[in-house]
């Protein structure tokens, strides 16, 4: 490790795999609900699941992020973080305020949690991945700007460097796209429109250029290529992903009561959204073949591969396949829309925080990289993971072409729960896929507890 | 247009350079892309509503079209020109040339609001018929482009001016232009498309 | 003036003009249907491949970007032939 306080990141990786575990979990029981509509009701009903599922997801995901961040700035700028001491009082509060949000859900019905938290002083509360109580979105900004204070200030005594400016920028967006979750008009058009600008301008703008700016370091890191060359690709994939990005919202607006011309603009600037993916996936099988060194963390560049595959497959093809609006008028919030989110989510941010705690833990642990031993079991993750992700993708994929044919494109539609019981069999085998991804999991977390020889940190 | 001979193309083999960054001519590809679907969509959209486009395309100002390829082209022709002048090292001809191309461009957007300022104020929108909904989205995805390559040649005018390009090295410069270079060939598809077939 | 026009780009902004005077003019008298599409386009064609080879200067670069940008210009102008050709029928 080049500075002492990156050793913040720590604490926020590992949170980060402990809310990864729960997600898995609630997966788990929410794949089991679609088949045993009644399983573990009335403990945890199935809108319960979704939304911890989903929160969970979103809460680790920031974790991962900001872990992230923290061992990234201080070593691109040179110096050590601003405030040690503010990144782990914010760890904390984030840990706690997550849990307790959490536990809210879980076990008060989700009217009394909005009435206890004070949802009828400003109602933002229950809209789809923005469900959480208004103090936990306002800890949620507390959060965010003590965060970013921390590293601006830690940058701006440091150096500035491309790819800790396009981190920044992302991490900006993040919050202030975050404010529009404050915003919810009566208008329900209005309300989803601005709903959008949070959801879509995360994971289809600013988080890709987080993705792109933790890419390009850990490539710079594990490749040494040179930083020139890394950064004008990333210069490249920065823009398309903002041009293809920001207008193609628009996918999201066809049917919502927006004007039409939203259909050509959506269609059109979407379906050019796969393209920074796939610059992203050229660029790190580019970087890696052009490496000039060996680094014996293996793991590390196979997640990173890893990731620019998935994302492509996952966010680019996968949302391409629905994104036209002739397509999405039949295939609008069917299973499509589940198997391109679990595999999007997974391919890109999922497996580029993986990434970097493959890349950070092993430094923060005082090594250059795990032991073989330990590697090798990743790498067995890494596959276990991936493959299930893949199957539980085609799976849902299966079932939404089923569930578009008998409920939509035929003749004689069959009604919603009809279709639902028709495609039972594809969510089994999705579940049993689900299963051998908590298995990949358990590996995971098991590689870190396996000893042997280590690389000798430098 | 003339081929090279065989023997030439060997010769040349070795000379054979892209002008400017390979990452400028990927963003470049994807622009491209980017404006062949909005024209594919245009042209096949207007296939299905063929006497609703003709009849509105009758109400653009084909002059005012006509002048602004003439802008662009002139613009670009005078980066050319600073190209030129960068690989003969000739300092003040590459500030000169990249100044009167901004200014082409700039003559551009005036025109274009000109255009616009009489189609919005007679109350057209994106939302009055699908004709307007693509004049509208294609000139002003255009307009875009164009201030965005009048912002590169502003930062090409400025290092130009503190001496950054010559024979020595015009990699920058090469880049931007050929950044231009593709506003003006979307704008020679766009303008009769748009404006003149029927 | 022969010197001139020694210059690639003196005779490409030379020709880009005349035929934006061409396009502008076709479109004063009125033409309509297959051939003044055709004409249309392929003088958008000519200009564009001009751009492309004289003002971008691909005319010696490496075959696969000529390729691309050439192209380019020829899918585009299909697509455009053939969506007229269909609106014709």
């Amino acid at each position: 490790m080049q500075f002492k306080s990156q050793a913040v990141a720590k604490p926020y990786f590992i949170a980060a795999i402990g809310l990864f575990v729960g997600q898995i979990l609630f997966g788990l029981i929410l794949g089991l609900q679609y088949v045993l509509g009644d399983f573990l009701f009335p403990a945890i009903p199935f809108n319960v699941a979704r939304m911890v599922h989903t929160n969970l997801l979103i809460v680790w995901l920031l974790f991962g992020f900001m872990g992230g961040a923290y061992f990234m700035i201080p070593e691109e700028s040179e110096t050590e973080l601003f405030s040690p001491k503010l990144a782990l009082a914010m760890f904390w509060i984030f840990l706690v305020a997550g849990a307790l949000t959490i536990v809210g859900y879980l076990t008060v019905p989700y009217a009394t949690l909005a009435a206890m938290t004070g949802n009828n002083l400003i109602e933002t509360m229950g809209r789809e991945f923005l469900e959480q109580p208004l103090p936990t979105k306002l800890g949620i900004v507390v959060v965010a700007l003590a965060f970013l204070f921390n590293l601006t200030m830690t940058m701006l005594k440091g150096k500035k460097t491309a790819i800790a400016m396009v981190l920044m920028i992302g991490l900006w967006g993040l919050a202030v796209f975050f404010l529009f979750s404050f915003y919810n008009p009566v208008n329900v058009v209005l309300d989803k429109f601005f709903w959008w600008w949070t959801v879509h301008l995360w994971v289809e703008g600013v988080w890709e250029l987080i993705l792109g700016s933790f890419l390009a370091f850990v490539l710079i890191k594990t490749t040494g290529v040179d930083r020139e060359v890394i950064e004008k690709w990333l210069y490249v994939i920065v823009t398309l992903t903002l041009i293809s990005g920001i207008i193609g919202t628009g996918h999201h607006y066809f049917w919502i009561g927006t004007p039409e011309y939203w259909q050509w603009w959506g269609s059109i600037f979407s379906a050019l959204e796969p393209i920074p993916f796939f610059g992203m996936t050229v660029f790190a099988f580019n970087m890696v073949n052009r490496r000039r060194r060996e680094h014996p963390n293996k793991a590390a560049v196979l997640w990173a591969l890893g990731t620019g595959v998935m994302s492509f497959l996952g966010a680019g093809v996968w949302g391409f396949l629905h994104t036209l609006a002739p397509v999405n008028y039949y295939t609008h919030g069917t299973q499509i829309t589940a198997a391109h989110g679990h595999m999007a989510f997974y391919g890109a941010y999922a497996m580029v925080n993986l990434m970097m705690i493959s890349y950070a833990m092993p430094i923060l642990r005082g090594r250059a990289a795990n032991s073989n031993k330990s590697q090798v079991l990743e790498m067995w993750s890494f596959w276990l993971m991936t493959i299930a992700m893949v199957f539980i993708t085609l799976f849902l994929t299966a079932a939404g072409i089923l569930q578009v044919w008998l409920q939509r494109v035929s003749d004689t539609p069959l009604p919603f729960m009809v279709a639902q019981e028709k495609i039972q069999l594809f969510y089994w085998m999705r579940e049993w896929a689900g299963v051998a991804f908590l298995i990949g999991l358990i590996v995971y977390i098991t590689s870190f507890f396996v000893g042997g020889e280590e690389e000798k940190a430098k | 247009m003339s081929e090279s001979s065989p023997i030439t193309n060997q010769a040349a083999a070795s000379t054979k350079r892209l002008p400017g960054d390979l990452a400028i001519w990927f963003f470049i590809m994807a622009e491209m892309v980017a404006f062949a679907v909005f024209f594919s969509a245009y042209a096949f959209t207007r296939a299905g509503h063929v006497e609703m486009f003709n009849l509105y395309q009758q109400t653009l100002d084909r002059n005012l079209g006509a002048l602004n390829t003439v802008l662009l082209i002139t613009g670009s022709w005078f980066i050319v020109l600073a190209v030129q002048a960068a690989h003969r090292d000739d300092q003040k001809a590459i500030s000169r040339n990249i100044l009167l191309g901004f200014l082409c461009g700039g003559g551009f957007l005036a025109v274009k609001i000109i255009e616009y300022s009489a189609k919005f104020g007679a109350g057209i929108s994106m939302s009055t018929n699908t004709f307007y909904m693509f004049y509208i989205s294609l000139t002003f995805f255009h307009f875009m482009h164009v201030i965005l390559g009048m912002v590169i040649l502003a930062v090409l005018w400025f290092q130009s001016r503190k001496g950054v390009y010559g024979s020595h090295d015009a990699n920058g410069l090469e880049s931007g232009a050929a950044y231009w270079h593709m506003v003006d060939l979307l704008w020679i598809v766009l303008f009769p498309l748009v404006y003149v077939m029927r | 003036m022969i010197n001139i026009l020694k210059n690639p780009a003196h005779r490409a902004w030379l020709v880009l003009m005349i035929a934006t005077g061409m396009t502008w003019y076709l479109g004063e008298v009125g033409a309509a249907g297959t051939w003044a599409i055709v004409a249309m386009l392929a003088i958008a064609f000519v200009k564009g491949r001009l751009v492309i080879l004289d003002f971008m200067e691909l005319r010696e670069a490496p075959m696969m970007w000529r390729v691309l940008l050439e192209g380019w210009l020829i899918l585009v102008s299909s697509l455009i032939l053939l969506a007229y050709w269909i609106s014709l029928k």
